[in-house]
């Protein structure tokens, strides 16, 4: 492939810009459904296109003490994983056979950047709520990631034990998506509630609790730095119903994946506003003790073959 | 490109609200504006939690000696470009608190301010009328 | 119920202090004059012994004294007991009720700092609401307090920070 056709890929379509614009549209609908559920009128459509562009007009204040490179680096790790995860979902989605042995630890990886960049920008910022908003990051992150990554152990067993991702998208074409079982169900439920606490949704908004440590690690970003980091958590909004549809539901092969991905956004808005915060403490429970024994018997169902 | 990013501001102020030794009563007025019956998100208005990311400081209380500097350091962590915005009579003028021993002035005295919303306390469908004709302003 | 069970404190009150003077204002609000040296002690037989609370301490400046008014509330029957003393204006001191009542910590500062009113044995007696560049001998609550306030000049910044 030529250059120009992966600096294509990678920063227009489906790479940077794309990702951004349906990301930021995406936020937008769950905006105007959390308003019509609060029987009120919400934000016009062209209100996060207006958000970002508006921060992009204020000045960036680094605070005085703090490490400049690091404190700007935050944001930038995670838009770019979510770049390169993108291009890597849509091209091994749609050509299956363009795949390596182990890119399903790669976008693992990849997904587990964006946090990491939060934790890295809270910590530069130097002020004690960042660093209460950076611990409870990182407690969170522990506590979702292992009932995640006991679900994708068991997803790795039912596309016949490889650890390529378009393995898992063709064993779905041949013999059905993985959702019609207990195992999947189970995964789909685990993988959804991980999605939540990572992009950072109310219940499991902890890190950036408005009402008690005032925007948590993002307390000194303003301006450009701020407009990244809404931009990448626009971004994960939009990749991970799609690695959740591709992992589980079939891939993104035919037409009725829009159907899929908007079922999920709603499921994601809907446990949104139906919910309270819960404590750290509370979630460090619920998903190591309730959602991890829950994963582990999804695994288990899915060496038996269920 | 300028004025694509003034549009920006204009339909996406974000508000932080600094309350300096108010009595509450306009506090409870500005967060009425944030319920569903006067819903303000409509206009782009959210709260938001620091006031790094804010691009208005609605203030309430009156100025007194103690809170002066602490306001002060508020309004310059704010990134410009921002609006002040001023709720309650006790902002504009210092209302009936004008002799008192801790009473240092009206706000302008020491902020550019922008709006002046008068009232004790301004009703909930003033506030709105003045964010949006400071908006109308830029 | 609420007027007997009343009746029956003040008839000890009666007994134990015989200089106070006591005047039922409502069935729920007693005023009790004390001599300002028996404050403590009757401060203590309230709260100790008669399951007492303080609500809340207030001070005036009148004509001839600075009168104090400790505000006890009786939670079980919904009845406050106010005790009221008078301190002359050229011995402005009153022994501190805080060795035994943490409630009377703060409210004793308040009071000092802005009528003047030397509490004997309070720990801690520094100004508690004014600002932190506000001269400690001026008392803004004071009737013969005139507008020096004009002349201080204000300060943009705090010296502690």
């Amino acid at each position: 492939m030529s250059v120009v056709r992966i600096l294509f890929s990678y920063i227009i379509f489906p790479g940077f810009i794309f990702t951004a614009l349906v990301g930021l549209l995406l936020t937008w609908i769950d905006r105007k459904v959390t308003a019509r559920i609060h029987w009120r009128v919400g934000p016009p459509w062209y209100q996060p296109y207006a958000d970002f562009l508006k921060l992009l007009l204020k000045e960036t204040i680094i605070p005085e003490g703090s490490s400049k490179v690091l404190f700007l680096l935050g944001p930038i790790i995670g838009l770019v994983a979510m770049s390169i995860l993108a291009v890597m979902l849509f091209s091994m989605n749609l050509n299956p056979g363009n795949t390596f042995v182990g890119d399903l630890i790669v976008m693992i990886y990849l997904l587990a950047l964006p946090p990491l960049g939060i934790m890295i920008g809270g910590s530069a910022s130097k002020n004690p709520l960042a660093s209460v908003g950076v611990s409870r990051e990182m407690t969170q992150y522990f506590a979702y990631e292992l009932p995640f990554l006991i679900t994708i152990a068991g997803i790795i067993l039912k596309a016949g034990g490889s650890i390529r991702f378009g393995d898992i998208i063709l064993a779905q074409k041949a013999s059905g998506p993985f959702l019609y079982s207990i195992s999947g169900v189970i995964g789909a439920i685990v993988i959804l509630l991980s999605a939540q606490a990572k992009l950072g949704f109310v219940p499991f908004d902890i890190p950036e609790a408005e009402q008690e440590i005032m925007a948590g690690p993002y307390i000194e970003y303003s301006g450009v730095a701020l407009a990244m980091y809404k931009l990448v958590r626009a971004m994960m909004l939009f990749l991970l119903p799609l690695f959740l549809i591709s992992v589980l539901w079939g891939g993104l092969g035919d037409w009725w994946a829009i159907l899929k991905f908007l079922l999920i956004i709603v499921l994601i808005v809907l446990i949104k506003n139906t919910n309270p915060r819960i404590r750290i403490d509370q979630s460090l429970r619920f998903f190591w003790l309730g959602i991890g024994i829950l994963s582990v018997v999804g695994l288990v169902l899915a060496v038996y073959g269920l | 490109m300028a004025n694509a990013k003034l549009w920006g501001l204009k339909k996406s102020p974000w508000v932080f609200h600094v309350a300096a030794a108010s009595c509450n009563n306009c506090d409870i007025e500005i967060l009425d504006i944030l319920t569903p019956r006067w819903d303000v998100e409509r206009f782009g208005i959210v709260l938001v939690g620091s006031p790094r990311h804010a691009d208005a400081l609605l203030v309430t209380g009156v100025l007194n000696r103690k809170s002066l500097p602490r306001v002060l350091r508020v309004y310059e962590q704010t990134p410009k470009p921002c609006l002040v915005i001023c709720v309650g009579t006790c902002t504009c003028d210092t209302h009936m608190f004008a002799p008192s021993y801790n009473v240092v002035g009206p706000y302008d005295k020491y902020l550019p301010v922008d709006v002046y919303i008068p009232g004790c306390p301004p009703k909930p469908e003033a506030i709105i009328s003045g964010v949006v004709k400071a908006l109308k302003r830029l | 119920m609420k007027k007997e069970y009343s009746k029956e404190i003040l008839d000890e009150i009666g007994a134990k202090f015989p200089q106070a003077s006591v005047k039922i204002h409502a069935p729920r609000r007693t005023y009790i004059r004390v001599p300002r040296d028996d404050v403590y002690g009757f401060a203590k037989f309230l709260f100790e012994e008669k399951e007492c609370r303080l609500s809340i301490a207030t001070g005036i400046d009148k004509r001839d004294g600075m009168e104090i008014i400790y505000h006890f509330s009786h939670d079980p029957s919904g009845t406050y007991y106010s005790i009221k003393t008078l301190v002359p204006k050229d011995d402005l001191k009153i022994k501190s009720l805080a060795d035994f009542l943490p409630a009377a910590n703060w409210i004793e500062r308040e009071i000092h700092e802005l009528l003047g009113i030397d509490f004997v044995g309070h720990p801690n007696l520094i100004p508690l609401l004014t600002a932190e560049t506000w001269p400690g001998d001026l008392h803004p609550l004071r009737r013969d307090y005139a507008d020096e306030h004009k002349d201080l000049k204000v300060e943009k910044s705090t010296e502690e920070r």
